[in-house]
């Protein structure tokens, strides 16, 4: 029985893996791209000082693996198989077994959500750890002062989401009078702490950083730590109605089989698979892969802008704009080079636009915006990294190394970051260097200002300024083409042929 | 009797072990010098730079460091003139404990302090020139306030107003722009100010979600909104009154455009601004000055409140006018103002012209007054108002008996830009902000000034001198303060339920 208890949850965290790692990928590099994970000890107090900041440190810890997508499908697996394993020792389930999955799959369909974080998930396991490792302690004085010991200190873990510890510790003591003030004593900490600590009261009970929106109550990752105490609470009321006698090998095989087929078909209704998408496209123009970028354009042709704006940007890396841009959707100018928005997402595939073209200091204008409007104040190793190359590429090396530092100390753009490092101030590398060394020279000769749009003439004063940049050429005529101005693309045909 | 003979020993033992693990932290940090060298024949490249500086008697500690990449270690003695020395490095860190560090100051005051380096390289130390730092006679202030922003363009993330004891590395915030915003579209905080150095009567501005002005007025905290039929905006620059509860702000309709290869990046300028009078007590606005047709700006009042000093732009010439302000802004600059001040009845007298920068084609922002009244500090560029992008521009000052600016080449830098100058409460300390490291990230700089003269400025000292380079955030309108901010972040953040 016990055997084939493992085998389902092993089932089940196989299921999640192989969901996150083939349907749900680029949720994990949207995820991993709007945070930096620092090994450094400034940055890791600034997190656990907070409520909840050690299950938000553990959180950004996975988070930073999620940059590749099967590692971050098995970290996933893992924890959610936990939080399942740890959910099926609080009580003896019998012929409802299958509800021990519950809690995970709510975790599961929390996790849908790009703007879902890992903290969350390590609150709701690091509480359910607790209550166990509690339900080993034998009762007596021990127990109650290590029960007053551990709210606060599970409070400042793991968060609000610590409640849950005393929901599932309160049947088991006789309910005297003193227990119930243990929940009192929670009530006066987090009102005395919104007096210290400078953060809006509310989001000491709702939490601090369960989610990437200041403002939204993660009302899934509540359900899934709530129902872990209704669960357990119902069975045991159930269990005392009806038969327990240990169910044969069929019931539970059964109520594991139902559980997962109404949750599974949850999952698969609530997961956004139009974002996914959207985030492929994104992932493909970050690691500048054109060539895949134009089979998956031209085998589903993208409608929505930031897929339009990547596939003009591959189709222009291969010399194919002018000649192929209505074989593919369009979305006028705005499908061309997009008005910068003040959102984290959308302005990174048109800043990779910039950059290719050699609009180095728009390019770097809109990466920081993007990395500014990050909703919970993290920074980004994508945007942190761009930020260095146009640095570099602008000759602005002080700056660079302050972004190249930070990045030495992450596990993943570590290497990046020491190579670049060697570039500082070394104009013959810089020159020889595949990608600075073209888009050096690409840059404007003459200064002027720019906004939120591209217009014609920026393009065509990139072009002038130096007239082997084929992309800013493709750009400029694609641009007419597609506002219909006919006297302008002639115009500049002609003069490029004459120049040529 | 022999049991307890044994307790006694244990214990004794125990304090024995005990003190000896107190004592091991503290001789860590005292390093022997090292028993031979050679001779390196300069100073050392320490960061920051406190080769010869002059600082003030209470300033916390000097921490600095040999560049890490040259160097695996550092020692550095300091001696005081008394005769005592001490030595300091860990790593290629020097870090002082702070009460040793004001006993150093303690002996050195109104005299100089000698330090010699040392610094490893594979196996070898090569020993610096000494230098010297010289402590003045006069304290700072004992607080600072700074916003910590990125350098950003349009979209700002996470900002606080923060204030640090300069006699130590303690860092708290006042307020910031998370704690009261509930909304996707951020809160903007900023240009906070005091009245007279102290912090019962103070200010500053939130924007976008729930704005407003937050004032203190005698510790009692409310949040105003100083846009009225009258006005073109709200309160933007505030310049509170030395004495009455009365506040010049400028209004000004501002935008900001973006470089596409000038290194100065950003473009931040007004297409309107007007002076106002807040009266905080009848929570009433009257305007000092709203020429349609020019740009006054950047208020700031004589420490015995009977001059209003100013900023106000020249007319372009006149085949300018008319066209496009992108086109024009960099042709735009402002002369130094000012008006005098009846307290009693409220009035303003005539405008006079304190000096005449756009002669010199140069472009007058950001006054301050000294506190003897005998000098002006202000932010020189060629055009517009918003120096601290702008890498030519510097600090000068004017002695107000003259018409022409003392040498401050001391507290500035080659190429990189400096702003928002201010002065301490006794005049002997000027401040400013610079982005002299790397040119985008802004930092504190203090100079010693006296008799119109200054001296090399120095770098706001960090407990970590690293923490210059990780801190990814500028010190955005540094103030004096000779208290602290005694009202939470939470009680700030009542006025915005």
């Amino acid at each position: 029985m016990k055997y084939v208890r493992s085998l389902y949850t092993l089932l089940f965290g196989v299921a999640v893996v192989l969901f996150f790692g083939l349907a749900y990928p680029h949720h994990l590099h949207y995820q991993e791209q709007f945070q930096l994970f620092l090994f450094d000890s400034t940055y890791m107090w600034d997190i656990v000082r907070w409520p909840g900041g050690v299950a938000d440190l553990l959180g950004r810890f996975c988070t930073q693996f999620f940059l590749f997508a099967w590692v971050g499908a098995t970290i996933i697996g893992v924890l959610l198989m936990l939080v399942q394993l740890l959910t099926l020792r609080l009580v003896d389930w019998g012929r409802f077994y299958g509800l021990s999955f519950v809690p995970s799959f709510l975790l599961w369909l929390f996790l849908l959500d790009e703007n879902a974080l890992m903290g969350g998930v390590w609150a709701v396991l690091l509480t359910l750890a607790a209550s166990w490792i509690f339900d080993l302690i034998p009762g007596g004085w021990t127990r109650r002062i290590l029960l007053i010991l551990a709210i606060p200190a599970l409070y400042f873990l793991v968060g609000p989401i610590s409640v849950v510890f005393l929901l599932l510790q309160a049947p088991h003591p006789r309910r005297s009078p003193w227990y119930y003030g243990v929940f009192l004593l929670l009530a006066i900490m987090v009102v005395a702490l919104s007096y210290r600590l400078p953060v809006a009261a509310d989001r000491l009970w709702t939490g601090i950083h369960y989610h990437r929106y200041p403002t939204v109550v993660p009302k899934l990752l509540w359900a899934a730590a709530l129902s872990v105490f209704v669960l357990t609470f119902v069975v045991r009321v159930c269990q005392k109605w009806a038969d327990i006698s240990r169910p044969s090998l069929f019931v539970p095989l059964c109520s594991f089989a139902v559980v997962a087929i109404v949750m599974g078909s949850l999952v698969g209704r609530n997961a956004n698979i139009k974002a996914e998408k959207v985030m492929q496209y994104d992932f493909m123009a970050c690691h500048q892969q054109w060539n895949r970028i134009l089979q998956t354009a031209g085998a589903e042709k993208p409608n929505n802008q930031i897929g339009v704006t990547v596939q003009n940007l591959a189709l222009a890396m291969r010399g194919m704009l002018v000649d192929h841009l209505y074989d593919y959707r369009q979305n006028g100018i705005l499908g061309l080079l997009p008005d910068v928005a003040t959102d984290a997402t959308s302005p990174l595939p048109t800043a990779e636009a910039y950059y290719q073209l050699g609009m180095i200091s728009m390019a770097q204008r809109t990466v920081f915006e993007a990395q500014e409007a990050i909703l919970d104040f993290q920074k980004s190793g994508r945007c942190y990294k761009r930020l260095a190359q146009t640095n570099l590429i602008n000759g602005s090396y002080e700056v660079t190394r302050k972004y190249l530092m930070a990045l030495q100390k992450t596990i993943f753009y570590r290497e990046w970051a020491n190579e670049t490092l060697q570039l500082l101030g070394n104009e013959e590398a810089i020159a020889k260097h595949p990608e600075y060394g073209r888009l050096r020279p690409l840059a404007f000769n003459n200064d002027f200002y720019f906004g939120d749009r591209v217009t014609s003439e920026m393009l065509e004063s990139l072009y002038v300024s130096n007239k082997d940049n084929l992309l800013a050429y493709q750009y400029l005529l694609a641009y007419y083409m597609l506002t219909g101005d006919r006297d302008n693309y002639t115009r500049f045909l002609r003069q490029s042929s004459v120049r040529k | 009797m022999t049991n307890m003979l044994g307790l006694k020993t244990k214990m004794l033992a125990a304090a024995l072990v005990f003190g000896a693990l107190l004592l091991l932290p503290s001789c860590a940090g005292h390093p022997d010098v090292p028993s031979s060298s050679k001779d390196a024949g300069c100073l050392p490249a320490i960061f920051p730079d406190y080769c010869d500086v002059t600082v003030p008697c209470n300033i916390a500690p000097l921490n600095f460091m040999l560049p890490a990449d040259q160097f695996d270690a550092c020692v550095a003695r300091f001696s005081t003139p008394d005769g005592r020395q001490q030595t300091y490095g860990k790593g290629v860190k020097v870090q002082m404990p702070v009460s040793e560090w004001h006993a150093i100051l303690d002996a050195s005051k109104g005299k100089s302090l000698k330090v010699e380096v040392w610094g490893q390289k594979e196996n070898e130390w090569l020993s610096f020139a000494p230098f010297e730092i010289h402590v003045a006679d006069e304290p700072i202030d004992e607080y600072l306030s700074y916003r910590l922003i990125e350098p950003s363009y349009i979209v700002y993330d996470y900002m606080e107003i923060a204030q640090r004891d300069l006699t130590s590395f303690e860092e708290t915030q006042i307020f910031n722009n998370k704690v009261s915003c509930d909304d996707p579209k951020g809160q903007c905080i900023n240009c906070h100010s005091y009245q007279n150095y102290k912090t019962d009567n103070m200010l500053f501005h939130a924007r976008v979600t729930r704005g407003g002005t937050v004032i203190v007025s005698d510790g009692k905290v409310s949040k105003v909104n100083l846009k009225r039929d009258n006005t073109i905006s709200a309160g933007v620059y505030p310049a509170w009154h030395p004495t009455a509860k009365l506040i010049a702000f400028s209004t000004n309709l501002t935008h900001q455009v973006f470089h596409t290869a000038h290194p100065n990046k950003v473009e931040v300028f007004d297409t309107a601004s007007d002076l106002i009078l807040y009266d905080v007590a009848t929570d009433s606005v009257s305007i000092i000055s709203n020429d349609s047709t020019l740009l006054e700006v950047f208020p700031t009042w004589s420490p015995d409140g009977r001059y209003l000093y100013y900023c106000k732009s020249v007319p372009l010439p006149e085949e300018l006018r008319g066209e496009d302000i992108s086109a024009t802004w960099s042709k735009v600059q402002y002369n130094l103002y000012r008006r005098s001040f009846e307290l009693t009845s409220r009035t303003f007298g005539e405008e006079e012209l304190v000096y005449d920068a756009a002669s010199a084609d140069k472009s007058v922002t950001l006054p301050r007054v000294s506190p003897d009244g005998r000098y002006i500090l202000f932010a020189e560029g060629q055009h517009g108002c918003f120096h601290i992008w702008h890498h030519d521009a510097d600090i000068a000052c004017l002695p107000l008996a003259q018409d022409s600016v003392i040498d401050l080449s001391c507290l500035n830098s080659e190429g990189f830009a400096e702003s928002y100058p201010t002065w301490s409460i006794n005049g002997h300390w000027i401040m400013c902000a610079s982005r002299r490291i790397d040119g985008n990230y802004s930092r504190v700089f203090i100079s010693y000034f006296n008799n119109g003269k200054a001296r090399k400025a120095f770098l706001l000292p960090q407990e970590d001198p690293e923490h210059n380079t990780f801190r990814l955030k500028s010190y955005n309108r540094p103030e004096f303060m000779v208290e602290p901010v005694g009202i939470s972040v939470d009680q700030f953040s009542k006025v915005f339920q």
